[in-house]
């Protein structure tokens, strides 16, 4: 190794460089390709160590049976059996979907609205509503999750604000409720992820051509025309990027629910990164955690996959 | 979300890298090696260090210092991990080739160390120091079991508990005072009435943290009283054949739903955690609050002479105490060079001095002939338990029945306080759990 970090110092190999022939020439260009791996090694080691083994790791994991300290024997499928024949799967999984609701498609939609208020030229106090959307992802969400946790309880500020305006009899505390503990869970991803969004969006509406809006206002469009013949079109890659992110955050879900409300009440929220997190944990079952992991990987590239192939296809 | 969610995911195959590399260091204790040999209850003179690790404290660290007291020659080194990790961490440091010498001991991570050897059967010592006469007998039952670790309550010992708890009902004297309540609940008749006439002023009467254990303890404060409790305790220990789908858990679980109706416990349960649950008790939101001594310190510095404590009573007055109850305990690695020295550790949690030690930090004295002075709520809970080791009625908490019995057992609840759940498929689930890991 230290033999060709030698050979490719700069100055030799300018001298070499009257002299090419084939051969030579042949030559450098392995060593120019080993000089190049050479330069990606560290970073490769950091990724292959770190990213790739584990995940592999993960994927043998699923096929054995292991509690953490004996001889682990391999099982085939039987932890993939398990997790599919588990009545806490399904609705977890759905679980899930819904959350894709909260957590992409209604602060995507939102962080679009935002933008459209927002852009076109420097409003005042621009900077003020980006720090003020953007705050919510700065936050750790564990301390995110556990200040809703008291805002949504039975005397917390929403409910207080629901007894101000005389809607009383609906207060409730709302994630211990069994039908709206998940939508309550779910808008706490919205607010969380709106800020994300709108920032994507507003860098990306920063580079469109203001002769374009120009043409609109002179067709005699307002800025609602404005918006879906100009705006919309140019953030496409933005808008496929923010889905993508907010997708992966809804489908692997975990640390939110863990504080908030740790799947109940009644399993009502569960999420398929929480059942990993209790299979490994609680019942000492990593082969099972395993398959759970990787299912819920596959599932998360194959949306991501559909969500691209619907982005290409508009193109 | 998405980088935390997904470092998270990536840390469990990492870890579980890192144990694969120590299991394989670790080649698994022989069957010979489980029971200390050499045994003896004399203890060196020359230096020794001992490695501790714990995760309770209080009482770890003061226990400690009692012990260095005693035997200035034995230096404990403790470390401590944060009961979230300490599962993890403990399974992994004790396969290791450099183990601490003592662990507290923890039934999640004993499932796995027990079967695997790293842990030693303390029978051995259990007859050289006679500790069946020294510790209450309940509390060394839950603390055995058979060689695969599926069965309590039988088998060999594998720790011995360094402090008890006990699961009794706190309430605010002031509110039950104003509801016209003058003397503590002989019978679960009793404690209805009382029940009636707090909501009746006024008073919300529970404080419930559903959102996580608080839920489930009052359905097994319940259980304790209206079934029976051999059934109770050979279900948790797993012995074959037990089930939990028994008249009188059934009719537990029916309560926790008709106190919920009848608003003794508030609706918003499944939101609370157990923490704002004994906020709201101690800021008297509510009159009356099911948990532990554990609590005990914390509540006493808030409400001082407003607070008394008793035991979830039972059907009939003179029946027999029974009240759920773990321990604070303590393990000995099987691959340590002081085994004596870390008995005598063991050993030293029936003395005297550690009962004053135990006493002090909240906890019950293992050695209950000891009197330690103690006031106010803390009094009542210590006469309380006295009570229950005496009628030999300290059983485990459920949820040492089956690894995932904590997730079903806090669910199961949830949807009996949302009124979702029926009392029969409450159990039916508890069992299924119970089924899958033991049959």
């Amino acid at each position: 190794m230290s033999d060709d970090v030698t050979r490719v110092v700069p100055g030799r190999a300018q001298v070499r460089l009257g002299t090419t022939t084939a051969a030579v020439r042949t030559r450098r260009r392995t060593r120019g390709r080993a000089t190049a791996l050479l330069y990606i090694l560290p970073a490769a080691a950091v990724y292959l160590g770190f990213a790739i083994w584990p995940a592999l790791n993960t994927a043998y994991l699923s096929f054995v049976e292991w509690d953490g300290i004996s001889p682990s024997t391999w099982v085939g499928l039987e932890n993939y059996r398990t997790i599919f024949t588990s009545p806490t799967l399904g609705p977890a999984l759905w679980h899930g979907l819904v959350l894709i609701i909260f957590f992409a498609i209604i602060p995507c939609a939102f962080g679009l609205f935002l933008t459209a208020l927002l852009q076109g030229g420097n409003r005042r106090g621009m900077t003020a509503f980006r720090v003020i959307y953007f705050l919510p992802q700065v936050l750790p969400l564990v301390a995110v999750g556990i200040t809703w946790r008291w805002l949504y309880s039975s005397d917390g500020l929403i409910n207080q604000g629901l007894d101000l305006v005389g809607l009383d009899g609906i207060t409730r505390a709302w994630l211990g409720d069994y039908d709206y503990a998940l939508i309550a869970l779910g808008l706490i991803g919205t607010w969380a992820m709106t800020g994300l969004c709108m920032v994507l969006f507003l860098a990306g509406a920063q580079k469109i051509d203001v002769s374009l809006y120009e043409a609109v206002a002179l067709d005699g469009g307002g800025s609602i025309r404005k918006f879906f013949t100009v705006t919309l079109p140019a953030l496409r890659g933005e808008i496929t990027i923010a889905s993508v992110i907010t997708t992966i955050a809804a489908l692997a879900s975990f640390d939110l629910v863990f504080v908030t409300t740790n799947g109940g009440p009644a399993n009502q929220t569960t999420v398929p990164g929480l059942l990993v997190y209790r299979l490994a944990f609680n019942e000492g079952n990593i082969g099972a955690a395993s398959a759970l992991a990787v299912l819920l990987t596959l599932m998360v590239l194959t949306v991501i996959t559909l969500i691209r192939l619907l982005a290409r296809e508009k193109a | 979300m998405k980088s935390s969610s997904r470092t998270f995911r990536a840390m469990i195959p990492v870890s579980v890298a890192a144990l694969v590399v120590l299991a394989g260091c670790a080649g698994g204790g022989s069957s010979d090696s489980d029971k200390p040999n050499d045994v003896s209850t004399k203890v060196t003179s020359k230096p020794v260090t001992l490695n501790l690790a714990y995760t309770d404290d209080p009482p770890t660290n003061a226990l400690i210092d009692a012990f260095r007291k005693k035997h200035p020659n034995i230096t404990i080194k403790a470390q401590q991990t944060p009961f979230s990790d300490y599962v993890k961490s403990i399974k992994l440091s004790m396969a290791s080739s450099t183990p601490p010498d003592i662990a507290e001991y923890n039934p999640g991570a004993m499932r796995a160390l027990v079967p695997a050897g790293l842990i030693y059967d303390l029978e051995p010592y259990a007859k050289a120091y006679s500790w069946n006469d020294s510790f209450p007998a309940s509390s060394l039952e839950v603390l055995s079991s058979d060689k695969k670790a599926k069965e309590y309550g039988t088998g060999g010992l594998y720790a011995v508990p360094g402090a008890l708890s006990v699961l009794g009902v706190y309430y605010n004297k002031d509110l039950v005072s104003k509801a016209g309540i003058s003397e503590t609940p002989a019978t679960l008749a009793d404690f209805e009435a009382d029940l009636k006439k707090v909501k009746d002023s006024g008073t919300t009467p529970f404080s419930l943290g559903g959102l996580q254990v608080g839920g489930f303890q009052l359905w097994n404060a319940l259980t304790n009283s209206l079934g029976d409790v051999t059934q109770y305790r050979d279900w948790v220990y797993g012995k074959s054949g037990s089930s939990i789908e028994t008249a009188g858990a059934k009719e537990a679980a029916q309560k926790v739903s008709d106190w919920v109706k009848a608003g003794y416990v508030p609706q918003s349960a499944n939101a609370t955690a157990d923490s704002d649950a004994q906020a709201d008790f101690v800021n008297g939101k509510s009159a009356y609050l099911i948990t532990g001594n554990w609590a005990a310190s914390a509540i006493q510095k808030e409400m001082g002479d407003d607070v008394g404590f008793f035991l979830f009573p039972q059907k009939t007055a003179d029946a027999d105490k029974i009240a759920s109850g773990a321990s604070v305990a303590f393990s000995i690695s099987s691959k340590t060079k002081h085994p004596n020295e870390a008995a005598a550790f063991l050993d030293f949690m029936s003395s005297p001095e550690a009962a004053k030690v135990q006493v002090e930090s909240g906890f019950m004295p293992v050695d209950t002939e000891t009197a330690v002075e103690t006031s106010g709520v803390l009094a009542d809970i210590s006469g309380a338990f006295k009570s229950v080791v005496e009628d030999n009625g300290i059983v485990p908490f459920p949820d040492f029945a089956a690894p995932d019995m904590i997730d079903k057992l806090t669910a199961g609840v949830q949807g009996l306080l949302s009124d979702k759940t029926t009392a029969p498929d409450y159990l039916a689930s508890l069992q299924e759990s119970w089924n899958s890991f033991h049959e």
